[in-house]
């Protein structure tokens, strides 16, 4: 997030998109109902009527997958009406005239015929955004996780880029994150090409200054990224695997095909809570500990970097995460810590290893975190106070780009065989693969099994009957699921929720991802559904 | 004293007008708080003026995220411009006002309306709540019998978390005014008359047939422990004596922060709270998730001794650390050395540490030669 939580409630206008901000982040969707309640204009662009859609001034209901047409459109009115900021534009952005070239096709008309939402309301939107200057955008998976995941991330910063929405109190361009350290795993290098602190391992000096602070080499050779590894472990081009806390046999796309490829694993190290899928396949199973069993620092949306403190103690032989990868790194010769003995690591030693290497974070240690409660990066020194709001005073290094961005179908849609267009998330009850939350017995009885939404018109075509059984079915596999008939859904798209082991929606994605993150397209691809025969009673 | 008002309301609070926000920009006005000439804002409320001078007035039934009601009368205080004593939470400052936070009158006060609702309690009061508190910091007047408490429960309600025990509720409406000011459900209310007045939902539903979202706001700002996790219930009394540690909720990329209230012989965490309102980023909130959802901590499934497979029989068995760490080291190491590097990947966690992100790329890079090192659920 360029802003913070706490800026929220002051904003003039909320603009959520691919965002179902109640379920998935409950505490950042009170903040905008309290910032609706003071006069806050709500605008939710989200092919569902999700709860937080239902109190919006202006609803996009915009079709799966047709983002980038929306956004085109929203900027192309802002240029064709002049609402751009002209002196911001100028003197903070570049790439000004690709953009206008490139949306200058997109009126509000074309964009209506291609992702459903009436002109009108394009229009609106894009007014109103333009002309209000505490004016913040949110936005989660449901941007991301498409193949053209990073051209929507650019037309939404294109849009704040033009309206100078940038470097101001409660506006912004604000990614909410949603698992709770995806921003401090990225922040400390668990990434392909940046070493710890956004720093590129293409770049000879920070190789070689890492080099010397760990005392051996730092590849040059780029890194695969998640969905590139798991490509290459079904084609046999990784031939051994660590994984930490994540069950992958159920989180990535196309499982059924990476089920098929653990066998020809030589080495699978698995560190979790719980003997999950992945676990029940690996040649070594280390316990670790969880959240409340450790410390450490998570850094949340906002960049806020806040203490994680050992309430209890693991159960049995279980450790903290840290403790075994010290462990695993010791054996290698690798010191944790530098210049510590590796049996007196703790964790706020390793915090000032990584703060040393990175100047984002440099300013931040634990001792700090404990006196003053979290602090937000960058924070270069030991006396500054973070940063709550990115960019006051302007793009932070050089100028703002604005990238110009063309609208490509998904990659999968609807056809005759599988004639519906299937969608996934997430809902408030449960957490990704609800390793955890289903062993919450309140939480089961609240939502215990799979669903599929279905709208009423395609029900009645189909057979389906609100609560009857039904198979869902993709070029990949099929599952089955409770029949949930709803106008949430548009008519001609399902959703349905990933949280359910048994129901593996990822058994029936497609195994595609943005071409430049490899993050994975969960969000569009084509299904059938059929009724499935009622249990005989008794 | 007829005109000291310290009857426990018996209705339904009146619903508030606005909220208390000073109007800025505007002129301030003077005032004088227990002797001392104090600036204010139009729009200020006495408990605003009085908390910024660091005097304490005790409330019940104020919770800074809500509009003021001034339902519970534990605020009132002497003001020049009123006969009777005025509800500080909601009574606005005006220029030259003359204002007694600690009068005799204003003490007595409070010791006879603490007496009230002392004898409307069943038993003892829940030590470490709003009104355990006000009770051992004022005294409370002798001479109270008790009185025969007739609000009702939801005895059917079987939802897993939230618990409502009638007898100590004193019908302050924070619950209910949460949940439809700041949850914005409004999946309970103020129902039923005169000395039935209770919370309620539609019918007296169980709250998983109310549009209740199950985030236990209501339990935070509850003053007395009328409503109370279910889990803690058994553990209500004992509580307060227990410690609570501050970390931050595991789950999603919000960070709340969270107060663990732990039995440290027994290694389990007994409650979930929130810091109090103002003091995080979570004002005094949590979801459903970060507040209820941590049973799978302590759950018998975990995983409590590193395994290995053993080749013979093709089962995962228990080892001791030493073993399996260096199968690990050795396996990974195979691979390397027969494929190369790059033949390896390391996936990291977005639900682990800074610390332990750190060490997994450092392990990747430093210790086995590749860059193969990328989070799950990169975004
Ligand atoms: S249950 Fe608690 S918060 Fe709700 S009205 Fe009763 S005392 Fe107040
Ligand atoms: S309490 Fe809920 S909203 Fe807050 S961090 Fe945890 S999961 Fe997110
Ligand atoms: S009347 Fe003021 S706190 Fe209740």
């Amino acid at each position: 997030m360029t802003n913070s939580i706490g800026e929220i409630r002051d904003a003039d206008l909320v603009f959520v998109i691919g965002s179902n901000t109640t379920e998935a982040h409950p505490i950042i969707a009170m903040e905008m109902k309290r910032a609706a309640l003071r006069g806050a204009k709500l605008i939710v662009a989200d092919p569902r009527a999700t709860w937080l859609a239902g109190f919006a001034d202006i609803h996009l209901r915009l079709w799966p997958g047709t983002d980038v047409a929306l956004l085109s459109a929203m900027a192309h009115v802002i240029l064709d009406e002049g609402l751009h900021d002209r002196a911001f534009v100028e003197q903070q952005t570049e790439g000004f005239e690709q953009v206008r070239d490139a949306v200058a096709e997109w009126t509000p008309e074309r964009a209506e015929a291609i992702c459903g939402v009436p002109a009108a309301d394009i229009r609106a939107a894009a007014r109103a955004y333009a002309t209000t200057r505490r004016a913040g955008i949110y936005y989660t998976l449901g941007i991301t996780e498409h193949t053209h995941g990073t051209d929507n991330v650019y037309c939404l910063s294109n849009l704040v880029l033009l309206t100078g929405h940038l470097g101001v109190r409660s506006a912004g361009l604000n990614p909410l994150r949603g698992q709770n350290n995806v921003q401090g795993a990225n922040d400390a290098g668990a990434s392909p090409i940046f070493l710890p602190g956004y720093q590129r391992v293409a770049d000879p000096s920070v190789r070689a200054k890492f080099s010397a602070a760990w005392g051996a080499e730092v590849p040059e050779t780029p890194g695969k990224n998640l969905n590139e590894m798991m490509h290459d472990l079904r084609h046999g081009a990784i031939r051994g695997m660590f994984v930490m806390g994540e069950d992958i046999l159920v989180s990535e796309p196309d499982v059924a095909g990476l089920d098929a490829a653990l066998p020809g694993l030589e080495a699978l190290v698995v560190v979790d809570l719980f003997l999950t899928e992945t676990a029940k396949r690996a040649d070594v199973v280390l316990p670790a500990a969880a959240f409340a069993e450790k410390d450490g620092t998570f850094t949340n949306s906002e960049r806020r970097v806040q203490r994680v403190r050992a309430a209890v103690p693991p159960p049995g032989d279980a450790r903290p995460d840290w403790q075994i990868v010290s462990a695993l790194l010791q054996r290698a010769g690798v010191d944790p810590v530098a210049g510590k003995a590796a049996d007196a690591v703790v964790p706020s030693d390793i915090y000032a290893e990584l703060a040393g290497l990175c100047d984002k974070f440099a300013g931040i240690d634990h001792a700090r975190i404990e006196a003053e409660g979290g602090l937000q990066w960058p924070c270069p020194l030991p006396n500054h106070p973070g940063t709550p709001t990115l960019h006051e005073g302007g793009p932070m290094r050089g100028k703002g780009l604005l990238v110009p961005v063309q609208y490509r179908g998904s990659i999968e849609t609807p056809d005759a065989d599988y004639p519906l267009l299937m969608s996934t998330g997430r809902t408030l009850y449960h957490y990704n693969v609800a390793t955890q939350t289903r062993r919450e017995p309140g939480i089961v009885a609240r939502q215990s099994a799979c669903f599929v939404e279905v709208h009423a018109e395609d029900a009645d075509a189909l057979g389906l009957r609100d609560g009857g059984r039904c198979e869902v079915a993709t070029r990949r596999g099929s599952i089955e699921a409770a029949v949930r008939v709803t106008p949430r859904v548009q008519k001609g798209m399902i959703w349905l929720p990933m949280h359910f082991a048994e129901a593996r929606a990822n058994l029936l994605t497609i195994d595609a991802g943005d071409i430049v993150t490899g993050t994975a397209e969960y969000k569009v691809c084509a299904a059938r559904v059929r009724p499935l025969p009622e249990p005989a009673a008794g | 004293m007829p005109d000291d008002d310290h009857r426990p309301p018996s209705a339904a609070p009146a619903a508030s007008p606005d909220a208390a926000l000073p109007a800025a920009g505007a002129t301030a006005l003077q005032l004088v708080v227990d002797g001392e000439v104090v600036q204010a804002q139009p729009g200020e409320t006495l408990l605003d003026v009085a908390r910024r001078r660091g005097v304490i007035v005790p409330t019940l039934c104020h919770d800074d995220r809500l509009h003021p009601t001034g339902a519970c009368r534990m605020c009132l205080v002497e003001s020049s411009d009123s006969r009777r004593l005025v509800p500080a939470c909601r009574h606005p400052v005006a220029e030259g006002l003359q204002v007694q936070t600690d009068s005799e009158r204003v003490q007595r006060h409070r010791r006879a309306l603490l007496a009230l609702y002392q004898a409307d309690q069943p038993e003892a009061v829940v030590p470490g709540s709003e009104l355990d508190r006000w009770m051992r910091r004022y005294g409370v007047a002798a001479g109270v019998p008790a009185l025969e408490n007739q609000r009702q429960g939801r005895p059917d309600d079987d939802n897993a978390f939230i618990r409502f025990q009638p007898e100590r509720c004193i019908l302050c409406a924070r619950c209910t005014r949460y949940c439809d000011e700041v949850e914005a459900v409004a999946a309970i209310g103020i129902g039923h008359r005169g000395p039935q007045t209770t919370v309620v939902t539609a019918e007296m539903r169980g709250l998983l047939d109310t549009s209740c979202e199950l985030c236990g706001g209501c339990v935070d700002t509850c003053p007395t422990g009328a409503l109370v996790e279910n889990k803690a219930l058994p553990r209500q009394m004992e509580l307060a004596d227990l410690p609570t540690v501050r970390t931050t909720c595991g789950y999603c990329g919000v960070g709340c922060q969270m107060d663990l209230t732990v039995d440290r012989e027994k290694g389990e965490i007994v409650r979930v709270a929130s810091p109090p309102p103002g003091t995080t980023t979570n004002d005094g909130n949590l979801c459903v998730k970060g507040r209820f959802a941590t049973g799978y901590v302590g759950h018998r499934d975990r995983l409590t001794t590193p395994l290995v497979r053993d080749h013979a029989t093709g089962e995962l068995v228990p080892t001791d650390w030493e073993t399996a760490l260096d199968r690990a080291t050795a396996s990974l190491r195979g691979v390397a050395a027969r494929h190369g590097a790059h033949a390896l990947g390391f996936i990291s966690s977005s639900r682990a540490t800074n610390e332990e992100n750190y060490l997994v790329q450092k392990l990747a890079r430093a210790a086995f030669g590749t860059n193969n090192c990328h989070q799950c659920a990169a975004t």
